[in-house]
C-alpha cells in the first residue's frame, strides 16, 4: 500500500508568462485513489497534463516505476498505463462507441477492420457497467453522461495502471456517479490507481483514501483522509473557512405570479407542464438525466418550439417561437453547456457581453458606440468581479468561473424578467459557486424571476424556494423547500411517487 | 502583448509581404512602378477585390460563395440585354446589381430555409445562373449597346491630357479609373459594416459560435440571407463593370471567378471556419493577387507557370499562418532530456 508508483517533484510550468505551476510535488502509491482538491485555476488539470504528455514540465522531474520519465504524447502515457480521461469530451460523435473505444487501435484482419471482434470487445468492458449503450451505438445519440461513461471505457480498454479522472461527475446524476463509484471500487481491488479530481466535497468520503491539496498553482499539503476533515479541506483550499456552503436567503417570496407556463408540451419530449413563478422566488428544477429540464427550459424561452400550451410573462404573452421573440418577452436563459451555446470563445468579454444588447449600445441606424459598449462592460465586469486584465480579453483565455460571470453579466445587461440558469455552478470552484448562489439570491430579491436547473441535491436544497422535479418528460413533483429532503426528492426523480398521476387519469 | 496587437501584427505581416512583392518587381522591370502602371494594377485588382469582399461576409459566417462567377456572367448579360432592349444606361447596371444580389438572396434562403449546406446551395446557384446566362444569350456575347454604358468601366477621374506640340494626345495623368474609386468606396463601406455596424457584430458572432448567437436572441437566418444578398450584389456589380470594360457581355465570362475570390479573403486571413477576418485584409490579400499577376506579366512570364506561382503563394501564406498560430500551442523543447517511458 506503502510503496510509491509516481512521484513528481518540483514541477513548474509556466504558459506566455502565467505561472501555472509552482515547484508542485505529488506522489501516487500504489493502489490507492488520490484525490487533487483545489478551486479552478489551482494547477490539478495542468500538473496532470504535464504527467500525460500534452504539456511538458519547464522544471521538476517525474520517476515512475523507479524509472525518470518525460512522456511526448498521451499515446505514449498510455502505452505505459497512465491514461487521463479529460473534463471536455473526447469522443468523435459520429462514430459507433466501439468505434470510439478503440479508436487508431482497431483489431485487423488482413489489413480490414474486425467489427465483429472489436464489437464484441467493447460489449465485454461494457458489461461491467450497466448503462444501457450497445457498442454499435452512434455516439451523438447518446447523453452527455453516456458519453463521458464511454471516455472511461475507452481508458480501461487499454491496460491502465493509472487512471486519470478530471470532474468525471460532473454531468452525472447521484445515479450515475454510484454506478461509477462501484467502478472505483472493482478498479481498485484489481490494484489500478486512481486519481480524482474533483469539487465536490461529498464524493471524496467515499472513494477517496489520500488527498492532496493545491491552491493558486502550488501544493499547500497532502493528507490521509482519515486524518482531516472537510471543513479542513476547504480552508486550505481557499485559505480561508467557509462555515456556511450557502449563503443566507434575503429575497422574500410574494404572491405576485411573475411568468405563469400553462400545458406547455412538445411532443415526444415532454407532457404539458404547468407551474407559476413568484416574484422573489428561485424555483428550482431538477431531477435525473434525461427527465427533459433543459428541453422544458429551452421551449420556455423560444429555443425550441413548444408545440402546445402558453408562456406568459405578467400579462402578455410571449411568442417564443425562437430565442429572440423569448427575449423580447424578458427571458433569458443561460445553457448548460457554456461553450457551446452560451458564449463566442474567440470573441473578447466586450463582444459576447453586449451581445444580446447591440440595440442598447448602438444609435438609430445600427452603428456601435465603443463607448457604450465599455461602460457597459465595466460596469458587469466591476458587478460580476470578474477577473481581466481588459474588456477585449476573448473569452477561450478565461476560467470557467468567470465566463459564466460573462454569460451571467451579458443577460443582466439585457435587463431580463426572468432568468432561467441551466445548471449555472458547473465546473466551477467552491469560491466561485458561493458568488453565484449569492448573485442568484440578489436577483431573486431585486424581483428577477429566477429558475434553477440544477442536479446537486444539496445545491437545489440550499439555493430553492419550491422545487420541480421531473422524471423523463414528466412533472412529478412540486416540493416545498422547507419540508423536503434529499430522499423525497429522489422518491418523484425516481417515479417512485406521483403527485400528479391521480389527477392527469381523471383529466 | 493583447490580441489585438496580434491581429494587427498578422496584417502588417501581410501588408509586408505586398510591399516585398512591389519592390520585388519595380527592381526587375523599370516600367513596374510607374503612374500608369500602378492604376493598371487597381483596374485590374477591383473587379477581384468587389468580390473578395463580397465573399468576405459568408465566409465570416462560416459559410461559402461558389454561384460568384456564374452570377458575374449573368448580371452583365442581364444588364446589357436590357440596355439594349432601350432602358437608360444606369438603370441597366442597376438592374445587373438587382440581379446579382437576387441570385445572392435566392442562395440565402435556401440555407435558411432548407437547411442545405452553403457549398451545395451555392454549387446548385453556380450551375442555374451560368444555365440562364447562356440560354437567355443563346450563348452568344451580348454587345452593341451605345457609348455610354463604357464609361463605368473605361473611364477615370482627374485624367489629364495635353495636346502635344504634333497634334497627338499626351497623357499627362492617366487618372483614376472609376473601378477603382469604387473599390475603395467599397472597401470603406464594408469595413464600417463588419466593424461598426450592428449586422457585422452579428456575422462574427454567427461565425464564432452559431447557437450561442442565436439564443441571445440574434435572428441569425436574416444575417445569413444578408450576407449572401452582399455577395450576389457585389458579384453582379462586378459582372456589370466588366461588361462595360469590354463594352460586350460575355455569357461565358467569370468563369472561375468565385475560387480568386474566396483566394483573396483566404490570403487576407479570412478563416474559412468563420468568425475571423477582415475587408483591409481581403483588400490586401486581393492585391497580392493582381500584383504577382501584373509583376509575372510585365515580366514576360508565362500564364501557366503564373497560374503555378499564385497557387503557391496561396498555400504558403495560409500555410504560414497556420505554424504561426501552432507555435502558441505546441510544447517548447524540454529542458532536460529525459529517458523514455518504459514500455
Amino acid at each position: 500500500m506503502s510503496e510509491t508508483l509516481l512521484s513528481m517533484t518540483g514541477i513548474s510550468k509556466a504558459f506566455a508568462g502565467v505561472q501555472a505551476l509552482k515547484d508542485v510535488q505529488f506522489s501516487l502509491r500504489k493502489g490507492e485513489v488520490h484525490a487533487l482538491m483545489g478551486e479552478n485555476g489551482a494547477g490539478k488539470s495542468t500538473l496532470m497534463k504535464t504527467l500525460i504528455g500534452v504539456h511538458t514540465p519547464d522544471t521538476g522531474e517525474i520517476i515512475y516505476k523507479g524509472e525518470k520519465v518525460c512522456f511526448d504524447s498521451v499515446l505514449d502515457a498510455q502505452e505505459a498505463g497512465i491514461s487521463m480521461i479529460f473534463q471536455e469530451l473526447n469522443l468523435i460523435p459520429h462514430l459507433s462507441v466501439a468505434e470510439n473505444i478503440f479508436f487508431a487501435r482497431e483489431p485487423l484482419v488482413n489489413g480490414i477492420i474486425d467489427k465483429r471482434s472489436m464489437e464484441a470487445e467493447a460489449a465485454r468492458l461494457l458489461e461491467m457497467f450497466d448503462i444501457g449503450v450497445k457498442p454499435s451505438d452512434i455516439v451523438n445519440t447518446l447523453s452527455v453522461a453516456q458519453q463521458q461513461m464511454v471516455e472511461i471505457f475507452k481508458a480501461l480498454s487499454f491496460d491502465v495502471e493509472v487512471l486519470i479522472m478530471d470532474e468525471p461527475t460532473s454531468a452525472l446524476t447521484e445515479r450515475e456517479i454510484d454506478k461509477l463509484f462501484e467502478l472505483v471500487e472493482k478498479l481498485k481491488a484489481k490494484g489500478v490507481c486512481i486519481v480524482y479530481i474533483s469539487h465536490r466535497m461529498n464524493e471524496l468520503k467515499r472513494i477517496c483514501d489520500h488527498i492532496t491539496i493545491f491552491r493558486d498553482g502550488t501544493y499547500v499539503s497532502d493528507h490521509k483522509l482519515s486524518d482531516i476533515t472537510m471543513d479542513e479541506i476547504i480552508a486550505k483550499m481557499v485559505g480561508r473557512s467557509l462555515d456556511n456552503h450557502f449563503p443566507e436567503k434575503t429575497s422574500v417570496v410574494t404572491d405576485e405570479v411573475l411568468m405563469s407556463v400553462k400545458s406547455a408540451c412538445r411532443y415526444g419530449v415532454f407532457d404539458p407542464i404547468s407551474f407559476d413563478l413568484k416574484r422573489g422566488e428561485i424555483l428550482g428544477i431538477t431531477g435525473l438525466v434525461g427527465a427533459k429540464r433543459t428541453e422544458l427550459a429551452r421551449a420556455i424561452f423560444g429555443a425550441d418550439r413548444l408545440d402546445e400550451g402558453q408562456v406568459i410573462v405578467g400579462t402578455k404573452q410571449v411568442k417564443a417561437s425562437s430565442p429572440a421573440d423569448g427575449i423580447a418577452g424578458g427571458i433569458a436563459y443561460l445553457s448548460e453547456d457554456r461553450k457551446l451555446n452560451g458564449i463566442a470563445v474567440s470573441m473578447s468579454i466586450r463582444e459576447n457581453m453586449t451581445m444580446p444588447s447591440t440595440d442598447k449600445v448602438s444609435n438609430a441606424a445600427g452603428v456601435i458606440s465603443y463607448a457604450a459598449e465599455k461602460a457597459a462592460c465595466d460596469t458587469y465586469i466591476k458587478k460580476m468581479e470578474i477577473k481581466t486584465p481588459t474588456i477585449e480579453q476573448l473569452v477561450s483565455n478565461l476560467s470557467g468561473g468567470n465566463q459564466q460571470k460573462v454569460v451571467i453579466g451579458k443577460w443582466l445587461f439585457r435587463d431580463a424578467k426572468i432568468m432561467i440558469f441551466d445548471e449555472p455552478t458547473r465546473g466551477i470552484d467552491v469560491g466561485a459557486k458561493y458568488a453565484i448562489y449569492q448573485l442568484l439570491d440578489e436577483l431573486a430579491a431585486q424581483g428577477v424571476g429566477v429558475i434553477m436547473i440544477s442536479s446537486e441535491l444539496p445545491e437545489v436544497l440550499g439555493m430553492s424556494d419550491r422545487i420541480l422535479v421531473m422524471k423523463e418528460g414528466e412533472l412529478t413533483g412540486m416540493l416545498d423547500c422547507k419540508k423536503t429532503d434529499q430522499e423525497e426528492i429522489m422518491h418523484y426523480a425516481t417515479g417512485v411517487k406521483n403527485m400528479y398521476k391521480g389527477q392527469r387519469e381523471v383529466a | 502583448m493583447s490580441e489585438k496587437q496580434k491581429q494587427m501584427l498578422q496584417k502588417l505581416a501581410a501588408l509586408a509581404g505586398l510591399v516585398c512583392l512591389f519592390i520585388a518587381f519595380a527592381i526587375s522591370n523599370e516600367y513596374f512602378f510607374t503612374v500608369n502602371n500602378l492604376m493598371t494594377i487597381g483596374l485590374q485588382t477591383s473587379t477581384i477585390a468587389f468580390i473578395g469582399i463580397g465573399v468576405t461576409l459568408p465566409i465570416l459566417t462560416g459559410g461559402i460563395d461558389l454561384s460568384i462567377g456564374s452570377v458575374v456572367a449573368l448580371a452583365g448579360v442581364a444588364a446589357a440585354m436590357l440596355v439594349n432592349a432601350g432602358a437608360p444606361v444606369p438603370i441597366g447596371m442597376m438592374f445587373g446589381v438587382l440581379v446579382g444580389a437576387l441570385c445572392g438572396t435566392t442562395n440565402g434562403v435556401f440555407i435558411t430555409r432548407l437547411r442545405l449546406p452553403p457549398f451545395i446551395a451555392t454549387l446548385g446557384m453556380m450551375m442555374i445562373a451560368r444555365g440562364i446566362a447562356l440560354y437567355i444569350t443563346n450563348a452568344a456575347p451580348v454587345s452593341g449597346m451605345p457609348e455610354s454604358f463604357s464609361t463605368l468601366g473605361n473611364g477615370a477621374l482627374f485624367r489629364v491630357v495635353e495636346v502635344g506640340a504634333n497634334g497627338f494626345p499626351i497623357v499627362k495623368f492617366p487618372g483614376i479609373p472609376y473601378p477603382v474609386i469604387l473599390m475603395v468606396f467599397l472597401a470603406v463601406a464594408f469595413a464600417f459594416v463588419l466593424m461598426k455596424l450592428r449586422v457585422g457584430r452579428y456575422l462574427y458572432a454567427i461565425g464564432s459560435n452559431e447557437e450561442a448567437a442565436r439564443l441571445s436572441g440574434i435572428k441569425t437566418d436574416r444575417v445569413k440571407v444578408f450576407a449572401y444578398m452582399c455577395s450576389g450584389a457585389l458579384a453582379g456589380l462586378t459582372g456589370v463593370v466588366l461588361a462595360s470594360r469590354l463594352v460586350t457581355a460575355q455569357p461565358n465570362g467569370g468563369v472561375m471567378y468565385e475560387l480568386d475570390a474566396i483566394a483573396s479573403a483566404v490570403v487576407g486571413g479570412t478563416s474559412l471556419t468563420g468568425g475571423v477576418g477582415t475587408i483591409p485584409g481581403t483588400l490586401i490579400g486581393a492585391f497580392i493577387m493582381g500584383v504577382l499577376r501584373n509583376g509575372l506579366n510585365m515580366n514576360g512570364t508565362s500564364f501557366f507557370v503564373q497560374q503555378i506561382i499564385i497557387g503557391g503563394v496561396i498555400i504558403a501564406t495560409v500555410a504560414f499562418d497556420q505554424l504561426r498560430q501552432q507555435k502558441k500551442t505546441s510544447k517548447p523543447k524540454p529542458v532536460s532530456k529525459t529517458t523514455k517511458a518504459p514500455k
